[in-house]
């Protein structure tokens, strides 16, 4: 197919250098491949004009919702009041359709001159890295020291610093006690046999409505990879080529092991799902909301947003959990979140490079607290933490993520062929589990077709 | 249509020469933005769509591979399917459905403004937030529908799952657009004013009954809206793409993934605007043919009071 | 049976449809204010309209003004300060060009109007892009007077408009026209003295089928209005959406009514004038 030709080609230009900060195995921590590459990166970059005197007026673009407008907007205000030739004009919306505007832009060479963007945003529209600066240029006005070299390469995509991480994430599960002890279990599950029980005990103590988790099909998809990452310790896929590391047994057999999950009442199936909520959100689900879903496996970030859901007699019970360890690894991955770049078409990098350090090296971290995740820069998150501005259950999260994930993601994984609602691969396949019954075995080769399709190598 | 003849005559030659062209000074704003903000456009989607574009990585490749695949590829003849199910379903239903209303509305009826804004009411909150909720609040296992079978039924039916089942989804779709039937029902209106009473007059002097009357004064004297209101509706339900966006997703396992989900998916969500070019300009073909077939049909039913 | 007692079973038959009909069509707007009223949990309970914990928070939040830049009174301003050009230019210029199309024969003309019709069917979604392009060029993205989205409406870019009018022309027969004519008119005198009298059901409806697609638009000013003192309802309705915190139902909802009042009010001043437009028996006396 010729679209998989043409992904794999701009794989082959944008990974050489592109991830080579990950290269390092599942279970192992040394990054001095990053460290070098960003030495010799910032050497190659060109440094650009210096700070201007005259005013300025830099644009500015976020999604997200009404807490974080109005951060970014108090944290504008009080940059401007330091750098009063700089005027920011910035431009903010919710999620939904915000993808599709910005691609426009880049698209038409008109986004913002500061943008926050999705992680594999680098790699679909900046791939040769065509989009966005590199920061490297701009080391004088932006402190890169203050991210790990591991986060910074991860956002080293074409040779090029193209943003620096706001915030890493990786998932956890979620537990709603409130539900857990009505079945008479009081500690949170911490091996895969406190899964299966929690699954018969909510059977027989509480019924067939009740299950003590769910996962959409994605959410699978990731508990999957988590599965066989603690099991044979290996990354999914080699970051650098998207070549991946597993073979179709191996495969089946963690697709059998989230079908025993179904089999087992430990997560409910999906026709089950789709009958009472379609498409829709966990967290807007009236199972999750009044407890009949007791626990999720969720972004670290999205805990103060499940916890709001539940109703009164559960808000108490929501409980961040701990991972779980299905092998003789760790297993599990964290990503960045989201980025902050600068674009090409930006005509003051210095300022705007000024004004991502205020943002998340400088005070205006005391500001943005933990409102996009907990920062990944160091002086910001102390700076945060200073104000108290981090909010305890992301951060209890984000701790217990961080200190336990040992693999790094791939950037085709998240690739929306694959991950999209109603129309991905990864929903296909589970979908047919559910449905047809079928077994690891029948649906592997669904999967691997999928994933060749959008450039891995299988 | 017959040019009117009765004033061009004695005329002179540069006033024949105006009479001749004179329709196409009225077209002048039209032509012009025509050219500018849609032949430019067009031609766009055409080219791309013999290309494999990608708006970061550029056109590496040129040919009818796009088309190729798009009959080949069992994920989008899927679509194509589905399309054309939901499409004769949809369009049918609503108009006849528009019609009948419409009718009752025209008689004498108490509070009848009343009536018709209420049955505006779907057509005003269109694909937002709560029409998504409600929605699939109607039709969850447990929702109102399946309750009112199971009320009628007496307990004895058990309605199917809709969200669920990939046999039943699509109807979601179609019944949110029968309902939001607004539009059509307001053009009919207008056009059952434009009826002469004095044709029902005569009709009821005749003796016909109210039916008879319909069939034989009413459907006649509005097919020109009719014939309208079916190109447009068979144009927006091939276009469809809030009703399954909203609501389900394209699934349950892509029985409601109509062709503008895939059209969105490959345009925005994979970059791959070459593909969805051409998706675009398969169901422009498809729509211009069903489009030609109405047109040459619209001799033998459709009756214009401008002809002789 | 008799004559009155068929009336009267014709007279019962007709309401109890209107009645059914209409409890199925007004239910959602029921629902959605009794859900202005519930919190989250709820809402997703069932469909019922009883509410079990009235709040006013919903209302209370749907007054929040995002940094101080743009609250709802201003997004109710912004949606009307495209929408009413927006509504005017398309009105207008539909229905010169439908005079066009519809009453006068030139060389061409059926290619022109297979043209026209043939923009309808291309999806909107693979023109965004190259349209964006050229209203960049133009300097039209986030114009202060929301150039991108109604400029283009003056020149009958708006097809269903065009076709619809050229169908309603096609029901008013050519004697008067000529009438016109003879009576010494010229063509435009036609249009304006004749035509447009004739034809204001339909322009009417045109006018209000404009308005409340315009007021619902939400992919056309995300992409052409970036300043927040500048968005329109549809954008400001979703702005508190789509947070990793809190995020409340009953506020949405609160918001999407408020955003449709002005639109049902409309549509229930206006009616009148597309049903009762036309005095019949002068028209086709």
């Amino acid at each position: 197919m010729s679209k998989a030709i043409s992904r794999r080609d701009f794989l082959k230009v944008t990974g050489a250098v592109g991830a080579a900060g990950l290269l390092a195995a599942c279970g192992g921590s040394s990054n001095s491949t990053a460290a070098s590459s960003t030495a010799s990166s910032a050497a190659a970059a060109e440094s650009v004009a210096g700070l201007s005197t005259d005013p300025v007026t830099l644009t500015m673009s976020w999604w997200g919702g009404e807490s974080r407008h109005n951060a970014y907007q108090d944290a504008i205000k009080a940059f401007s009041a330091e750098h009063s030739n700089i005027t920011v004009n910035p431009t903010f919306a919710a999620w939904s359709g915000w993808e599709d505007t910005m691609s426009t832009k880049f698209a038409g060479g008109v986004a913002e001159d500061v943008c926050q963007i999705n992680w594999n945003w680098l790699y679909n529209y900046s791939g040769n890295g065509q989009t966005f600066i590199d920061l490297n240029s701009v080391t004088d006005y932006l402190d890169l020291t203050q991210w790990d070299d591991a986060k910074l390469g991860a956002c080293n995509v074409a040779n090029a610093q193209q943003c620096v991480p706001i915030s890493m994430t990786g998932r956890i599960f979620y537990w709603n006690m409130t539900t857990f002890n009505k079945a008479g279990i009081t500690e949170v599950p911490k091996t895969l046999d406190d899964l299966m029980n929690a699954g018969k005990t909510f059977k027989e103590k509480l019924g067939d409505d009740y299950y003590p988790l769910h996962l959409g099909a994605y959410d699978r998809m990731i508990l999957m990879v988590f599965y066989l990452e603690s099991k044979y310790g290996k990354d999914w896929a080699d970051p650098t080529t998207s070549t991946l590391n597993y073979t179709a047994d191996e495969i089946a057999e963690g697709i059998d092991f989230i079908k025993s999950l179904v089999d087992g009442h430990v997560i409910m199936p999906l026709p089950t799902y789709y009958g009472a909520n379609g498409d829709g959100a966990t967290h807007q689900s009236n199972e999750w909301i009044t407890g009949k879903i007791a626990g999720i496996f969720e972004w670290d970030s999205a805990a103060s947003k499940y916890q709001d859901a539940l109703d009164e007699d559960n808000k108490a019970g929501f409980t961040v959990g701990e991972e779980i360890k299905f092998g003789d690894y760790n297993g599990g991955f964290s990503k960045v979140s989201m980025g902050m770049a600068i674009t090409k078409t930006c005509k003051n990098p210095a300022e705007a490079a000024t004004l991502i350090e205020y943002l998340w090296n400088g005070d205006g971290a005391a500001i943005m607290g933990s409102e996009c995740g907990v920062p990944a820069s160091k002086a910001g998150l102390a700076t945060a933490q200073a104000a108290g501005k981090i909010n305890d259950l992301v951060a209890e999260a984000n701790d217990k993520v961080m200190s336990f994930v040992s693999c790094q993601l791939d950037p085709l994984f998240e690739s929306s062929d694959l991950k999209a609602t109603g129309t991905g691969v990864y929903q296909e396949v589970f979908d047919t589990v559910d449905y047809d019954n079928a077994s690891g075995a029948d649906v592997v080769d669904t999967l691997l077709d999928g994933m060749s399709a959008v450039g891995y190598n299988v | 249509m017959k040019e009117s003849k009765a004033p061009s005559l004695g005329r002179t030659p540069a006033q024949k020469f105006f009479d001749k062209w004179q329709g196409l000074f009225y077209l002048i704003p039209w032509i012009i933005g025509f050219v500018v903000f849609k032949a430019i456009p067009f031609g766009q989607s055409l080219y791309y769509s013999f290309t494999d574009m990608n708006f970061f990585n550029g056109i590496h490749e040129y040919g009818v591979m796009n088309y190729i695949e798009a009959f080949t590829d069992a994920k989008i003849t899927k679509a194509l399917i589905t399309t054309f199910k939901y499409a004769f379903v949809t369009v049918p239903l609503k108009l006849i459905f528009a019609l009948f209303i419409a009718y009752i509305l025209n008689f004498k009826i108490a509070c009848v403004n009343l009536f018709r804004t209420v049955y505006y009411i779907p057509s005003i909150l269109g694909g937002s937030v709560a029409i998504a909720v409600l929605w699939k609040a109607v039709f969850r296992d447990d929702g109102l529908v399946n309750t009112i079978i199971r009320a009628v039924t007496f307990g004895n039916a058990q309605g199917p799952s809709w969200l669920s089942d990939p046999n039943y989804a699509l109807w979601i779709i179609c019944f949110l657009r029968i309902w939001q039937f607004g539009s059509a029902m307001v053009l009919f209106l207008a056009a059952l004013k434009g009826v002469p009473a004095d044709l029902y007059e005569a009709a009821t002097i005749d003796g016909a009954g109210k039916w008879k009357q319909f069939f034989s004064i009413t459907v006649p004297m509005i097919t020109p809206i009719i014939f309208y209101n079916l190109v447009t509706q068979i144009c927006q339900a091939f276009q469809e793409f809030n009703g399954p966006f909203i609501i389900t997703n394209g699934g349950p396992r892509n029985s409601t993934t109509l062709i503008s989900i895939l059209v969105y998916n490959y345009a925005f969500k994979s970059n791959q605007m070459g593909m969805a070019s051409a998706l675009a300009w398969i169901m422009f073909v498809i729509v211009c043919i069903l489009t030609i077939i109405a047109f040459t049909s619209q001799k033998k039913w459709v009756y214009y009071s401008d002809e002789r | 049976m008799g004559m009155k007692a068929s009336n009267a079973i014709a007279t019962f038959f007709k309401y109890f449809v209107l009645i059914l009909v209409g409890l199925i069509m007004i239910y959602p707007l029921l629902w959605m204010v009794s859900a202005t009223f519930k919190d989250n949990s709820e809402i997703f309970a069932g469909i019922g309209l009883w509410i079990k914990n009235p709040t006013l928070e919903g209302y209370r939040n749907a007054l929040n003004n995002f940094g101080g830049s743009i609250n709802i009174l201003q997004a109710m301003l912004n949606t009307y300060s495209y929408v009413l050009p927006k509504v005017i230019c398309t009105v207008v210029s539909s229905c010169i060009a439908a005079y066009g199309f519809g009453r006068f024969d030139f060389p061409g003309r059926k290619i022109l109007f297979s043209i026209m019709l043939a923009t309808l069917f291309l999806p909107q979604v693979v023109l965004n892009v190259p349209q964006f392009l050229l209203y960049t060029k133009f300097g039209w993205v986030n114009s202060p007077f929301y150039l991108a989205i109604w400029v283009h409406c003056a020149f009958a870019t708006e097809t269903y408009f065009v076709y619809q009018l050229v169908q309603f022309m096609r029901n008013v027969p050519r004697d008067l026209d000529e009438a016109a004519a003879i009576d010494g008119c010229n063509s435009f005198q036609t249009l304006y003295k004749v035509i447009v009298p004739m034809l204001m059901p339909a322009l009417v409806s045109c006018a209000l089928f404009q308005f409340m697609w315009s007021c619902n638009d939400f992919m056309g000013p995300l992409l052409y209005v970036q300043t927040p003192a500048k968005y329109p309802m549809s954008l400001f309705v979703k702005l508190s959406m789509d947070g990793d915190t809190g995020f409340a139902w009953n506020r949405i909802l609160a918001l999407s009514l408020i955003s449709i009042l002005p639109q049902l009010i409309v549509f229930f001043c206006a009616q009148d004038q597309f049903v009762e437009g036309i005095s019949a028996g002068a028209v086709k006396g």
